[in-house]
């Protein structure tokens, strides 16, 4: 009966629920899942690469990381393509803001303006939403670390630890359980690779299959995006427990 | 009086051995009155690329700031910086843009390529690129600085060698310019580090 009020993003249902932006939430949780924890010393994002084929070209590029500007970086979970779209958004919102201020955008100020080109399309135009959720991390010199997460609707929350993709609320409960306010970067790359590794589906846990990113401050007090390389992923993967040690020859 | 010496300028850029320099004045002028006497001119785009600006100093300013925007979302989307003759050609479509009420900027364009070849570049305020194998001069002082260039070069100078004849070259020019001078400022890049120095020369 309600599938009247499907069709279009523009519209309620009687019971005052906007089908189309559900249902993009729908699509997102059929996505790979990502992590982002919180520290006093940085912010951490692990994401699982749903796509492993060995034909695959594997390039220097990431699947699941994004750098938006060199002090805020994101996580994806969803459609790719409408993910692309967005991720150059924000870049472009970014340099913009950087071009009439000179100084970086805070992080917030980032995440309420891709929030806000979200919600045009539930609103008005006929277009559906985008098929996206983003786990956001950056710093700034006003609030430091901080980690924000948004959604479809373009509803956006920031957040100490937080989980998007398949299997987020097992992973969220997870984390609300083990996360501690003054949790350490190192601590925090043990968690989010713990909790991942307990979510997904796959039965081994390779370098492969994940990607982890850090954003931290360099010993030069300047904010740094670093992606783990597959070599030094793998070797936290066995220091941590989380998966077996390659079987010697 | 010309717009394009109104602030005064002085820039000089020059190819040696896997290596090369750029040097600037330090004067930014209100017509005949001295105001500043540490303006930047010359900006550093990737650590292989420097970007040097000279004309009025309001448009070297923004034009400086719209090609960081340019050149930071392309680093984003390629993951790598852009190469000298890349960035050249963009600064060169930026300026015919505003063909009609152009930008009075006439900028130098200075970098490591591939294989770390040094690559120069000038043009004029509306994007005409003249490619150098040798120097290229802009600025108030641009003519005492092509007299002074033309004697003083030798191709494949290692970097040493050039920093001399770089400074030699500017401060030389920039004394018989009234709207430049101040000192100079003068980057020296080659494929492992880059040295900035600072020169004394007549205050005024």
């Amino acid at each position: 009966m309600s599938r009247r009020y499907d069709s279009r993003t523009t519209i309620f249902s009687p019971e005052g629920r906007l089908y189309q932006v559900e249902y993009a939430m729908e699509a997102i949780g059929n996505a790979g899942s990502a992590i982002g924890i919180l520290s006093k010393d940085g912010v951490v994002l692990v994401g699982e690469k749903k796509v492993t084929s060995k034909l695959l070209q594997t390039s220097t590029s990431t699947e699941k990381m994004y750098k938006i500007d060199d002090h805020i970086a994101c996580a994806v979970a969803g459609i790719m393509s409408d993910a692309n779209i967005l991720i150059n958004t924000a870049r472009v919102q970014a340099q913009r803001y950087t071009f009439s201020y000179q100084e970086p955008m805070p992080v917030e100020q980032l995440v309420q303006s891709l929030c806000d080109t979200k919600q045009g399309y539930t609103q008005f135009g006929g277009l559906r939403p985008f098929g996206v959720s983003f786990l956001f991390a950056g710093w700034d010199k006003n609030y430091g670390f901080q980690l924000y997460m948004s959604d479809p609707s373009g509803n956006y929350g920031g957040w100490k630890a937080a989980a998007i993709g398949a299997n987020n609320q097992a992973a969220q409960s997870m984390l609300k359980q083990d996360y501690k306010d003054d949790i350490t970067r190192e601590e925090a790359v043990q968690l989010a690779l713990k909790v991942l590794s307990k979510t997904m589906d796959s039965t081994s846990l390779t370098s492969d299959k994940l990607e982890l990113a850090e954003v931290f401050l360099s010993s030069s007090g300047k904010v740094k995006y670093q992606v783990c390389t597959p070599d030094a992923l793998s070797k936290m993967l066995v220091k941590y427990g989380v998966t077996q040690p390659p079987a010697e020859a | 009086m010309s717009i394009f010496e109104y602030n005064g300028s002085a820039l000089v850029a020059m190819v040696g051995k896997n290596c090369f320099a750029i040097a600037s004045d330090r004067r930014l002028g209100v017509q005949l009155q001295t105001i500043a006497t540490d303006f930047q001119r010359i900006f550093k785009i990737h650590d292989k690329l420097f970007l040097g600006l000279s004309g009025l100093g309001s448009d070297a300013q923004t034009l400086h700031q719209r090609l960081v925007f340019r050149h930071k979302l392309y680093q984003l989307r390629e993951e790598r910086d852009m190469k000298p003759e890349t960035f050249a050609s963009l600064v060169s479509a930026m300026l015919y843009e505003k063909r009609f009420g152009p930008y009075f900027c006439q900028p130098v364009i200075a970098g490591l390529g591939e294989d770390d070849k040094p690559f120069i570049c000038t043009m004029d305020s509306i994007g005409a690129k003249e490619l150098a194998k040798d120097f290229v001069v802009a600025g108030t002082a641009s003519e005492s600085l092509y007299g002074a260039c033309e004697s003083m070069f030798k191709p494949d100078m290692d970097h040493e060698e050039l920093f001399e004849t770089i400074s030699q070259a500017l401060i030389s020019s920039v004394d018989r310019d009234c709207l430049s001078g101040w000192g100079g400022h003068v980057y020296i890049v080659t494929p492992t580090e880059v040295t900035e120095r600072i020169l004394k020369g007549r205050m005024d």
